[in-house]
């Protein structure tokens, strides 16, 4: 009885498997797989546009592989060890340098609709052209920026000024004061959200507080001769750091552990909010006009802020780079993709899509955000030891808003950033790039 | 062990092929199991002795892997975060262990009596055991929300507003504490089970012969329960301390080991290293010497306790 069944399970088995076989034969489909991570709705989003991807090209399977954002790197790390890469995959604008030193790439330019790539913002292809060899490695519909959001209720009661443009933003002096007075206003329980929530493992830190350290005159790292000690823990940076810790000392800043949503939250408990382009949607969703967006004040002599964003690439060890690069022209000219971005007051990358941007157009709410990545836009440094320079960033950051001494800190981490560039012989060619 | 050798050897022939017989049985039965453990356990084990001195990196690069001989061992002996992770797991462990095994064996007293519903009542005591971590995590993540979570609201409350809101996740000096709270709830259910066994397992003539002694409650607890549960005692307590060594998941969903290296333990330390910074090697070394430090504590609570005579 049971070797009946198990004959005939067999047989099935065989049929159907060489069924598929020849089917295989018949119309011979490729499949890419596209690695992405995301909230929920963009999830979805590029779900759809997988769908209809495949409607369009029948030929072509899109398989899509969803790693969460926190342990983005993490998930990438494990395909790259099990030989697994995607096809098509979404990297952080600053890992990019590590990825194409380290071969996960291959330059797009000739894979990508050519009208697609024209459109390109120039902040756009910087954050996808890897220095040593100025080729494009990865492109997006979107880019990023950080703003400084203000509470107009409170910003009216303390009798601030509010800048208009990039060239008028707070200076340390105005800012500091702006502060000081929030702090002792009624119904402001914090000044500032500085989005501690976001956690120390989010990039958030790197990303956000770095433009206020190279505004203060240093940096993370020296970007010619890429060492670490004598640059993140100069006394500028000492300085700068040293300043946010009393920030946070004071009780300004909305600690990590309240959230991020106490710019808007019942009471509007944080009268200023330091935060990403995306914060605007929700924020503006829930304080219709009460809230101004200025650009990040100067805290020394020229204003920084930063930019890059999650953009796509296409790996080296692809099998079907064409059908890869048809699938990244398709995703960044697709309408619905395109609305759900606005929805998110998604920062365009593209031409087009800032055309079709009525938030970031001349007089937007957001106008001043996008000018800010033509003036005073810095990326984070590109460099393959990016991984460890941005760890060790955060983590001494974490440690100084917590009560330990900056110098300390910030001399343990340039230690490590240098130790880890030491280790890899300098990163080749980077070492020579002086 | 001698003595079934040489009684082996004095047994009439037939009786030695047999024994024979049963011993290639024997390892026919263990041997799927044996080489398992061969392939993803020691092995891995092995094998990271070696990584430990390579500068190996978690994924391939251009630039060349080396033997480096002992300098990560060097590099994480002076490192003073890897120090203070060490500490942090101490006194985790020094907090969690009375907390969490006095807690497993109270609820284990408790439900050892002849209670009604005794069953379920055991499997609600047991239902945050079956809860995986990162669930607790997250919900524990919002109770802990400063300033206005409901823990603190509890505080607030029965402090009638005398105690100011505690940032449990945020302060540095709460944010181990809040994870020995969570950690000790989430995970007592086991030892709690292994409690229950022994107290079953002793046999109920010697509380009956106590009784006719004329023994209060307190000393039958004291004279027969105690001496009889001292086995259990010592697995408890050496399992849960290698478990609280291997502090993780909380901190790596919670804290990330902030605030202030706070909570950072050995195993975070090692996952950074190894995962963010992708430095195999280096984290290769931070797991042996987890493994010798974890060694050490098994083998010296063993003699401790065993010199109490247990």
């Amino acid at each position: 009885m049971t070797t009946y069944l198990g004959n005939r399970l067999l047989s099935a088995l065989f049929a159907s498997s060489a069924l598929l076989w020849s089917a295989g034969f018949v119309e011979a489909k490729s499949v890419i797989h596209v690695m992405h991570q995301g909230d929920p709705g963009w999830v979805k989003a590029y779900g759809d546009v997988a769908k209809r991807f495949e409607e369009a090209n029948p030929d072509i399977d899109v398989e899509m592989i969803y790693a969460p954002h926190d342990a983005y790197n993490e998930k990438f790390s494990a395909a790259v060890m099990a030989k697994q890469l995607p096809d098509v995959m979404e990297l952080d604008a600053p890992f990019l340098a590590n990825y194409v030193w380290s071969g996960y790439l291959q330059p797009i330019k000739p894979l990508v609709d050519k009208d697609v790539l024209d459109d390109m913002t120039g902040s756009n292809i910087a954050q996808g052209t890897y220095p040593i060899d100025k080729d494009l490695y990865a492109i997006g519909l979107t880019d990023s920026s950080v703003v400084l959001y203000g509470n107009k209720k409170y910003l009216e009661a303390i009798g601030a000024r509010i800048p208009k443009s990039v060239d008028d933003a707070w200076t340390r002096e105005e800012f500091e004061g702006y502060l000081e007075k929030l702090s002792k206003l009624e119904g402001v329980k914090w000044p500032i959200d500085t989005f501690r929530g976001y956690g120390i493992k989010t990039e958030w830190i790197t990303y956000a507080y770095g433009p206020l350290l190279e505004s203060a005159g240093c940096d993370l790292i020296d970007r010619k001769a890429w060492k670490a000690s004598g640059t993140l823990d100069s006394e500028a940076c000492v300085k700068a750091l040293t300043m946010m810790q009393t920030w946070v000392k004071n009780g300004w800043v909305v600690p990590t552990s309240s959230g991020t949503n106490q710019f808007y939250a019942e009471g509007q408990p944080a009268a200023l909010a330091m935060g990403g382009h995306w914060f605007y949607a929700e924020a503006a969703a829930a304080m219709k006009d009460s809230i101004v967006v200025m650009p990040l004040p100067k805290i020394g002599d020229k204003g920084v802020s930063p930019n890059g964003t999650w953009i796509w690439g296409i790996s080296a060890s692809s099998e079907n780079p064409e059908a890869a690069g048809k699938f990244l022209s398709f995703l960044l000219k697709d309408k619905d993709y395109r609305d759900y971005a606005k929805t998110q007051s998604a920062y365009p990358g593209l031409k087009s899509f800032a055309a079709e941007s009525p938030l970031y157009a001349e007089g937007g709410p957001l106008a001043v955000a996008f000018e800010q990545a033509s003036k005073t836009a810095v990326a984070r440094p590109p460099h393959p030891a990016y991984p460890t320079i941005t760890s060790a960033f955060m983590q001494a950051v974490d440690k100084i808003f917590n009560g330990g001494d900056a110098q300390e800190a910030l001399t343990a981490a340039a230690k490590k950033i240098d130790q880890d560039i030491e280790d890899n012989a300098g990163y080749p060619p980077f070492d020579e790039q002086q | 062990m001698t003595l079934q050798q040489t009684s082996a050897a004095a047994l009439p022939r037939p009786a030695r092929r047999r024994d024979r017989q049963r011993f290639w049985q024997e390892v026919a039965m263990i041997a799927p199991a044996v080489l398992l453990l061969a392939i993803f356990l020691i092995t891995p084990f092995l094998l990271s002795f070696w990584t430990a001195m390579t500068n190996q990196p978690l994924v391939p690069r251009p630039t060349p892997v080396r033997f480096v001989g002992l300098l990560n061992f060097q590099r994480v002996f002076t490192d003073p975060l890897f120090w203070t992770s060490l500490w942090n797991v101490t006194r985790f462990t020094a907090w969690v262990l009375p907390v969490q095994c006095g807690l497993a064996f109270l609820t284990a007293l408790l439900l050892h009596q002849k209670l009604p519903m005794q069953n379920l009542l055991r499997g609600m005591f047991f239902l945050p055991a079956i809860t995986s971590m990162v669930v607790v995590c997250v919900i524990w993540g919002t109770l802990f929300q400063y300033p206005s979570g409901p823990l603190n609201q509890i505080v607030g409350f029965l402090s009638g507003g005398m105690v100011q809101p505690i940032d449990w996740l945020g302060d540095p000096n709460w944010a181990m504490f809040s994870i020995v709270l969570l950690s000790a709830w989430q995970a007592y259910g086991f030892q709690m089970i292994i409690y229950l066994a022994g107290l079953q397992g002793i046999p109920e003539e010697l509380y009956d012969a106590a009784r006719i002694d004329g023994a209060s409650a307190l000393r039958r607890f004291w004279h027969v329960t105690m001496p009889g549960l001292r086995p259990t005692h010592v697995f408890v307590l050496v399992i849960t301390t290698i478990q609280a060594f291997k502090l993780y998941t909380q901190v790596a969903i919670l804290t990330q080991g902030g605030p202030k290296e706070s909570t950072e333990t050995v195993v975070h330390y090692m996952v950074r290293a190894g995962f963010e910074e992708q430095k195999l090697g280096y984290a290769s070394a931070v797991s042996v010497i987890l493994f010798v430090i974890v060694l050490l504590i098994a083998l010296l609570q063993r003699k401790l306790l065993r010199r109490f005579d247990v």
